[in-house]
C-alpha cells in the first residue's frame, strides 16, 4: 500500500490515521523507514525548495550575522532526505548545492567570528541563529582552545608582573 | 445571422502576436513572441504545425507560398509556406522591423522597423529595396496601396505619412498620433489599412475612431465611430471585398462597420478583455481572425448581416483569389451588399419578435438600421457604381448625406448567450496537455502521456491490494477514463475510420477475458463515461444514456433533454448534469438528473436545474464516499445534496476562501462526509495540478455559510446543521439495505444534541427564552428533559414550565404516531419512494417511537418517585406556609398531575433546591425515609441500555421486567394518592391502582406489624410486600383496580376526549378548593390524555 508521508520534525507526534494517497505527519525517522521499505512517499518541507533556498543563500551572503534558518535541523534534514528519498524531491541537487553553499557561508562566518572574538580578547559573544549542528562543528574545538589560551595568558601575566616587580 | 464568437484558446506564449490567412483560407497563420510561427487548420486544431522563425517573431505576411516574419534579429525573413523551409533573409535593419506586409499582388514587401527606416523590398530580387526616410521615431504599422502606387506608415512620432513608392517621397503626412519613444509605449500599434480593389480610401486607427482619408486628395473623408468604443482602437482590417472594415482595440472590442452605410455591423468583445493585437478576415468566409497581446487566438464566424456570400464566392473566385481581386470584386461588391437588405431570413427573424429573440440583438439591430436608412439604398448603390468606376467626385457628396447619428444609434446590450460547456470528466485534466490526469479519484489515478516517444496510459491505485498498477498502450488515443475498485473504463472519440469505443478493463473479473470493447453507431460520439459498483454508463453526441453490465452486456438505454456536460456513479447511483438549455451572460444552464439503477430503477431528481455561482461553470461532479451527491463549480463552491431537505443542494465549502492567491485552486480529488474530509490538491497560479512532480493532496474542511459564524452561536448553529447534513447519508443508506454501525449514528446523534444543549444554554445566559424554546424543539425528548433541568436549576421557571409542557406535546405526538403507522407503512409502499426525504422521517418514526414511549416510561417511573420524595416535603412546606409564590405555583403543577407525567420531575427538582434552602433537614429526612426512591430509578439504565442494543427490540422486552415497571409505576400512583391524602383532598374519588387497593386492605397489616411507622415507611413497607405477592395475585388487584377505567382506554379511540374532558372536570374540580388559578390552565387535558394514551399503549404491549 502506498502513502505519502510528511516529515515531521518533532520525535514525539501522534502518528496516523494512514490513508493511501493521504499525506499524514510523522517522525522523519519513520518516514525514512518506510520510504526505504518503498511504502510510502515522502513529501519534501515547504522551504527544501530551489528558489526559497537560494532566496536564504544570497540572504546569508548579504548578512554579516546568522540569518534564521527555515528548521533548526536543516543540516540533517538535507542529508537525509535526499540520501534516502531525492525521487521525491524535485531538482535535488540543486537543493544539495544551495544547502551546502549556506551552510558554507555559515561556517565562514562563524570561523570568522571566532578568529576576531579570540583577536579581541572580548570576554564573551552572542551568536544567534546557530543551529545545534553548526554549534557543534566548533563547539568543543573553540572552547578548548579558549581555555589554552586563557591558561597561556594567566601564565604571561604573573611574569609580566614579576618583570615589573623587577625593575 | 449574427456573429459567433468561439472560445479563445492559446496561440503562442504571452506577448504581441500577429495573425494572418493562407490565400485560400483554408488555415490561420499566427505568429508571437515565442519566435513561432503556427499554422492552425481551425480554431480546434490542437496539433498546429510550428515553424520557429526567432527568439521573438513581430509580424508575419503570407502570400503565393512565401511567409515572410519580422523577427528580433532586425532581420525579415522569407519561409516557404506551408513547409516551413527557410528561404532567405529579405532585408536587415539596425533594429527589429514592427510589422511586414505584402503588397496586392506578392510581388513586393514592406517593412517598417524601430531603426525609423521604411523599405520595400523585391520579394524575388532581394537587392531590389527602397528606402523611405522621414519618420523620427519607430515605425509602427505600414499598408500598401493596391495600386501599388502609394505605401502609407504609421510612426511613433504621431505622423502618420503616405509615400509614393517610386519616387520614394513623403506625399503627405498627417499629425494624428500621439507621440511616443518606443513601440512598447506606444498607446495604439495603429494597424492602418488602405481599402482593397480601388484603393479608394485609407483607413487609420487614431484614438477612438478610424479616420479615413480619401486617395490623392488626402483629405479626411468621414470618421467611423461607435459608442462601443471605449478605449483606442489598435488595429482595422479591410475585409477583401472592401466593403466591411473591422476594428480592434485595445480592450478587446472588436467593431465591424459596413462602409457602403457606415454602420457598425458587429460588435463582439474580448472574452478577458485583452488588447487585440492583430486582425484578419478570411479571403472567402465572413469569418475574422484575430488575436490578443496575451498570445491567444479567436475566430468570429458569420461577420456581418444576412445571408453568407460564400457559396457565390467560393465559385468565383480560385486558389489565386487575389489576383482576380481587382477585376472581379465589383460585381462581387454589388451583390454582397444589395443581399444582406433584401434577405428574407432577415425579415424572417425581425417577425420572430422582441422578445423571443434575445440573441438575434446584431441581427435586429442591422435591420432597423436598415429599415431607417432605406431610402439610401438608391444612394448606396450609385456610390457603388460610382465606385466601379473609380470616379471620386460624386461620392463625397454621397457620404456626408448620411445620417450622422447613426453611429451612435442603441444597440443590443441585453442579455447575451453563454458558450455552452464542453463535456468533461471528474478529476481528470484538459486533453490538449501532452501529459494530464485522465481522472484521479478515491480509488486511483490514470494518468496519459501523449508526446513523440510514447502514447500510453499509466493506471495507479491508492490500495494496491484492489490491483497493482498498470501500463497500457493507447492506441485507440482514449481521452476519458473512469476508475472503479472493480474496472477501468475508457473511451475514445470517434476518428476518420473509427467508431467512437468504449473500452472496458473489468480486472475483477474471475475469468480470463478480463476486457471488452464496446463500438458506437456511427456518427455517435462518446461524451462522458462513468463507472458504478457493477455498471458501466456512457453519454454520447445522439443524446443518448447507455449503461452496461460491468461485464458487457448491453442494458438500459435513455435519451437525454440535452447535451451532457458530465456523469458519475457510486453504487447503484447514477447522477448525469446536462444542458438544460442556453445561459446568459456567463452562466451556464445545466440540469441535473440522478438516477438509481439498482433493482427498482428510479428516477430521484427528474432533471432538475442545477444551481451555480454566478458566471460559474461545473468543473467536479461526484459522489462523496458515502455515495451523496455533490459538485463543485468553477468559483470554488462544493455543493452537496440535502436529501433531508426534499433533495435540495446546499453548499457546504467555499474552495476560494482557502486559497492563498487570486489565481490559485484547488482541485478536487474526493469529498469524504465521515470524517468530514474534502481532499483535493492545491494549485498554485493554476486550475489543474501537473503530473509532474507529483501532487500532494491537501485536506480541507467543511464549512456551512451561514450568518455571524465569528460569534459563538453562529459557530455552534453551523456545526449544528454541519453535522446533520453531513449525516443524511446514514439514513439513506440503512434505507438501502446497508449495515451500518450504530455507534457512529448515535455518536452523530450525541454530537447534534450536545450542540443543541450547549445553544440552549447560551440563549438562557442571554435570556432569550423564547429561542430556548425553539432550540428545545429540536431536541429529542431525553435531552428535553436535559434542558427542563438545566432551566429550574437556572431559576428560569416559566422557560421550565413550559418546557415540560412541550415535553409531554411531544410525547403525546410520538404516542399517538405508532397508531397512523400501518397507515403510513402501506402509504410508502404505494409511493414506492424510498429514497424520498419524507420516506426517511417515515422509517425514523417508529424508532423514535418505540425509544421515546422507553424514555416515557423512565420518566414516569422517575416522576412517580420524584412526587413520592416530594410529599412530604410539600406537606412540610405548605403547612409552613414559607412557599414563594413561583414555588406556590409549582406546587399546583405537581398537584394537578394526578398521574406522574414526565414533565414535573425537573420542577420538582427545583423545588428541591427550594426546600433545601427552607428546610434542609427535613429534604434530608425525607431522602433518608424514601430509599425507593432510588431504588426504582435502576431500572432505567437498564432500558436504555437495550435500547443502545436494538430499538426494535425494546418493545418487547420481556414481560418479567414490564410487570417490575407497571408494579414500580402504580406504586408511584399510589405514594400520590397517599400524598393527596395526606394533604386531605378530594384525591380518593379518583381510580386506585393495584398497589393502592391492596395497600388500602393491608395497611392495617402493615401498621399492626410495625406500628411505629409513619406514613412513607408504611408505603415502602406496603411495597416490599406487595412485591413479595405472586404475580398472580399481583394481576388479581391490578385488574380490581383497573375496572371501568381501564375498559374506557381499551375502548375505541373516538373516545379518548370525553374521557379526558371528563378526568379534566373532575381535576378542575378537586382543584377548585386548593387553588382558583388553575381552571386556567388548558395544559391538564393535553397531559392526562397523554398519559392515559401512553399507559394505554404501553399495557397493550
Amino acid at each position: 500500500i502506498s502513502r505519502q508521508v510528511l516529515w515531521c520534525p518533532s520525535p514525539h507526534c501522534y502518528l496516523g490515521p494512514f490513508n493511501p494517497g493521504l499525506p499524514v505527519e510523522v517522525p522523519v525517522w519513520l518516514a525514512i523507514n518506510l520510504k526505504q521499505r518503498q511504502k510510502c512517499r515522502l513529501i519534501p518541507p515547504e522551504w527544501m525548495d530551489v528558489e526559497k533556498l537560494e532566496e536564504i543563500r544570497d540572504q546569508e551572503r548579504k548578512e554579516d550575522t546568522f540569518t534564521p534558518m527555515p528548521s533548526p535541523y536543516y543540516m540533517e534534514l538535507t542529508k537525509l532526505l535526499l540520501n534516502y528519498a531525492s525521487d521525491n524531491i524535485p531538482k535535488a541537487d540543486e537543493i544539495r548545492t544551495l544547502v551546502k553553499e549556506t551552510w558554507d557561508t555559515r561556517l565562514a562566518k562563524l570561523r570568522l567570528s571566532a578568529d576576531s572574538f579570540v583577536r579581541q580578547q572580548e570576554a564573551h559573544a552572542k551568536l544567534d541563529n546557530l543551529t545545534l549542528m553548526e554549534i557543534n562543528t566548533t563547539g568543543t574545538f573553540l572552547t578548548q582552545a579558549l581555555d589554552h589560551m586563557y591558561k597561556l595568558r594567566t601564565n604571561l601575566q604573573p611574569s609580566e608582573s614579576a618583570h615589573s616587580q623587577d625593575f | 445571422m449574427a456573429a459567433t464568437q468561439k472560445p479563445m484558446r492559446y496561440g503562442h506564449t504571452e506577448g504581441h502576436t500577429d495573425v494572418c490567412f493562407d490565400d485560400t483560407g483554408s488555415c490561420i497563420v499566427t505568429c508571437g513572441s515565442d519566435g513561432d510561427v503556427r499554422i492552425w487548420e481551425n480554431l480546434d486544431d490542437d496539433d498546429p504545425k510550428s515553424i520557429n522563425v526567432g527568439e521573438k517573431a513581430y509580424s508575419c505576411a503570407l502570400k503565393n507560398g512565401r511567409l515572410i516574419t519580422a523577427v528580433s534579429n532586425n532581420t525579415v525573413q522569407m519561409h516557404t509556406f506551408p513547409e516551413g523551409a527557410p528561404d532567405g533573409i529579405l532585408t536587415r535593419f539596425t533594429m527589429n522591423a514592427n510589422h511586414v506586409i505584402f503588397n496586392s499582388d506578392g510581388t513586393k514587401i514592406a517593412a517598417g522597423s524601430s531603426d525609423f527606416m521604411v523599405k520595400v523590398v523585391e520579394v524575388t530580387d532581394s537587392s531590389k529595396q527602397k528606402t523611405f526616410r522621414g519618420h523620427d521615431a519607430p515605425v509602427l504599422s505600414l499598408t500598401f496601396d493596391p495600386r501599388d502606387v502609394y505605401l502609407a506608415s504609421a510612426s511613433c512620432d504621431g505622423s502618420v505619412r503616405v509615400w509614393k513608392i517610386a519616387d520614394q517621397i513623403c506625399t503627405t503626412s498627417w499629425p494624428l498620433l500621439q507621440k511616443c519613444n518606443d513601440v512598447i509605449n506606444a498607446k495604439s500599434i495603429c494597424r492602418l489599412g488602405w481599402q482593397p480593389g480601388s484603393g479608394k480610401l485609407l483607413a487609420i486607427p487614431v484614438d477612438k475612431v478610424v479616420k479615413l482619408y480619401r486617395r490623392e486628395t488626402w483629405d479626411s473623408q468621414f470618421d467611423l465611430s461607435d459608442a462601443f468604443i471605449m478605449q483606442p482602437l489598435n488595429v482595422v482590417a479591410w475585409s477583401p471585398c472592401g466593403q466591411y472594415l473591422a476594428a480592434g482595440s485595445v480592450d478587446g472590442n472588436i467593431v465591424v462597420w459596413n462602409m457602403e452605410t457606415q454602420e457598425c455591423i458587429e460588435r463582439m468583445k474580448h472574452e478577458k478583455n485583452y488588447s487585440i493585437c492583430g486582425l484578419a478576415w478570411h479571403p472567402k468566409h465572413r469569418q475574422i481572425a484575430y488575436t490578443d497581446t496575451e498570445g491567444n487566438l479567436g475566430l468570429l464566424e458569420n461577420v456581418g448581416d444576412g445571408k453568407k456570400p460564400n457559396d457565390k464566392v467560393a465559385s468565383t473566385v480560385t486558389k489565386d483569389y487575389n489576383d482576380l481581386f481587382d477585376g472581379e470584386d465589383d460585381d462581387y461588391l454589388n451583390g454582397d451588399m444589395i443581399e444582406p437588405q433584401s434577405s428574407p431570413k432577415a425579415g424572417a427573424n425581425e417577425d420572430d419578435g422582441d422578445d423571443l429573440m434575445p440573441t438575434s440583438g446584431h441581427l435586429r439591430r442591422a435591420i432597423i438600421d436598415d429599415d431607417d436608412n432605406s431610402l439610401d439604398i438608391g444612394m448606396i448603390k450609385a456610390n457603388s457604381n460610382l465606385e466601379k468606376e473609380d470616379d471620386d467626385d460624386d461620392q463625397t457628396g454621397g457620404f456626408p448625406a448620411l445620417p450622422p447619428s447613426s453611429t451612435q444609434q442603441p444597440f443590443y446590450d441585453g442579455p447575451m448567450p453563454t458558450p455552452k460547456q464542453k463535456p468533461f470528466q471528474s478529476g481528470s485534466t484538459p486533453a490538449h496537455l501532452m501529459h494530464r490526469f485522465m481522472v484521479w479519484n478515491s480509488v486511483g489515478i490514470i494518468r496519459c502521456y501523449n508526446d513523440e516517444q510514447d502514447n500510453a496510459i499509466d493506471i495507479e491505485f491508492h490500495d494496491t491490494s484492489i490491483h497493482h498498477a498498470t501500463h497500457l498502450p493507447n492506441s485507440l488515443n482514449h481521452t476519458m477514463a473512469d476508475l472503479s475498485t472493480e474496472a477501468i473504463l475508457l473511451a475514445c472519440e470517434s476518428t476518420e475510420e473509427l467508431a467512437s469505443k468504449l473500452h472496458c478493463i473489468h480486472f475483477s473479473s474471475w475469468d480470463a477475458n478480463k476486457e471488452w470493447t464496446v463500438d458506437m453507431p456511427e456518427d455517435e460520439d462518446v461524451e462522458a463515461i462513468c463507472l458504478g459498483q457493477g455498471w458501466a454508463a456512457c453519454a454520447t453526441s445522439a443524446l443518448l444514456v447507455r449503461v452496461f453490465t460491468v461485464g458487457g452486456v448491453q442494458k438500459e438505454i435513455f435519451s437525454l433533454p440535452g447535451p451532457v456536460v458530465s456523469m458519475a456513479g457510486h453504487g447503484e447511483q447514477l447522477m448525469i448534469i446536462y444542458h438544460r438549455g442556453t445561459g446568459f451572460d456567463g452562466d451556464q444552464c445545466l440540469g441535473v438528473q440522478l438516477m438509481e439503477l439498482g433493482k427498482t430503477k428510479k428516477q430521484i431528481l427528474h432533471g432538475d436545474p442545477l444551481s451555480l455561482t454566478k458566471k460559474s461553470y461545473l468543473i467536479w461532479v461526484g459522489f462523496s464516499a458515502e455515495g451523496t451527491p455533490c459538485y463543485v463549480d468553477s468559483e470554488g463552491i462544493v455543493r452537496m445534496l440535502n436529501r433531508g431537505l426534499g433533495n435540495t443542494w446546499i453548499p457546504v465549502c467555499n474552495m476560494r476562501e482557502h486559497c492563498k492567491g487570486k489565481s490559485d485552486h484547488y482541485w478536487v480529488v474526493g469529498i469524504h462526509e465521515n470524517p468530514q474530509q474534502l481532499r483535493c490538491i492545491p494549485c498554485k497560479g493554476a486550475r489543474f495540478p501537473p503530473t509532474l512532480p507529483r501532487p500532494a493532496v491537501a485536506i480541507l474542511s467543511f464549512k456551512l455559510p451561514y450568518c455571524q459564524v465569528t460569534t459563538e452561536k453562529g459557530q455552534m448553529e453551523e456545526q449544528y446543521w454541519r453535522s446533520v447534513v453531513f449525516h443524511n447519508h446514514v439514513d439513506y443508506l440503512s434505507k438501502n439495505g446497508y449495515e451500518l454501525d450504530e455507534n457512529a449514528k448515535n455518536q452523530s446523534v450525541k454530537e447534534q444534541q450536545e450542540l443543541l444543549m450547549k445553544l440552549f444554554a447560551l440563549s438562557c445566559k442571554l435570556e432569550r427564552e423564547f429561542r430556548c424554546m425553539e432550540l428545545a424543539d429540536l431536541m429529542t425528548q431525553n435531552v428535553v428533559n436535559l434542558a427542563i433541568k438545566y432551566a429550574s436549576r437556572s431559576r428560569r421557571l416559566n422557560l421550565a414550565q413550559r418546557l415540560s409542557e412541550m415535553a409531554v406535546e411531544k410525547a403525546s405526538e410520538l404516542a399517538t404516531a405508532p397508531e397512523d403507522e400501518e397507515e403510513e407503512e402501506d402509504f410508502r409502499k404505494h409511493l414506492n419512494a424510498g429514497y424520498s426525504n419524507s420516506a426517511t422521517e417515515w422509517s425514523q418514526l417508529p424508532v423514535r417511537n418505540v425509544q421515546q414511549d422507553q424514555e416515557m416510561e423512565d420518566a414516569e417511573e422517575t416522576d412517580a418517585y420524584e412526587e413520592v420524595e416530594e410529599a412530604p416535603e410539600v406537606h412540610k412546606q405548605s403547612k409552613k406556609n414559607v412557599l414563594s409564590e413561583e414555588a406556590g405555583s409549582y406546587l399546583n403543577v405537581s398537584s394537578n398531575k394526578k398521574d406522574p407525567v414526565v414533565p414535573s420531575a425537573n420542577v420538582l427538582d427545583t423545588m428541591n433546591k427550594y426546600s433545601k434552602k427552607t428546610s434542609l433537614s427535613s429534604s434530608r429526612a425525607v431522602n433518608k425515609q424514601n430509599p425507593p426512591v432510588i431504588k426504582p430509578l435502576i431500572p432505567k439504565p437498564k432500558t436504555k441500555q437495550a435500547l443502545a442494543i436494538s430499538f426494535f427490540q425494546a418493545r418487547t422486552l420481556n414481560s418479567s421486567e414490564k410487570t417490575v415497571e407497571e408494579k414500580e409505576e402504580k406504586a408511584g400512583n399510589e405514594s400520590h394518592e397517599v400524598k393527596v391524602t395526606v394533604q386531605e383532598s378530594t384525591e380518593n374519588r379518583r381510580p386506585k391502582t393495584g398497589f393502592q387497593m391492596w395497600l388500602e386492605e393491608n395497611r392495617a397489616n402493615i401498621l399492626t406489624d410495625n406500628p411505629d411507622l409513619n406514613e412513607a415507611e408504611v408505603i415502602k413497607e406496603g411495597m416490599s410486600r406487595f412485591r413479595m405477592l405472586s404475580s398472580e395475585e399481583r394481576m388479581v388487584w391490578t385488574e380490581k383496580a383497573k375496572g371501568g377505567t381501564v375498559n374506557d382506554l381499551t375502548e375505541d379511540k373516538k373516545r379518548k376526549r370525553p374521557t379526558a374532558d371528563e378526568d379534566e372536570a373532575k381535576k378542575n374540580q378537586e382543584q377548585k378548593p386548593e387553588d382558583s388559578n388553575l381552571s386556567k390552565k388548558p395544559k391538564p387535558l393535553d397531559q392526562s390524555t397523554n398519559v392515559r394514551l401512553a399507559a394505554f399503549a404501553f399495557k397493550q404491549s
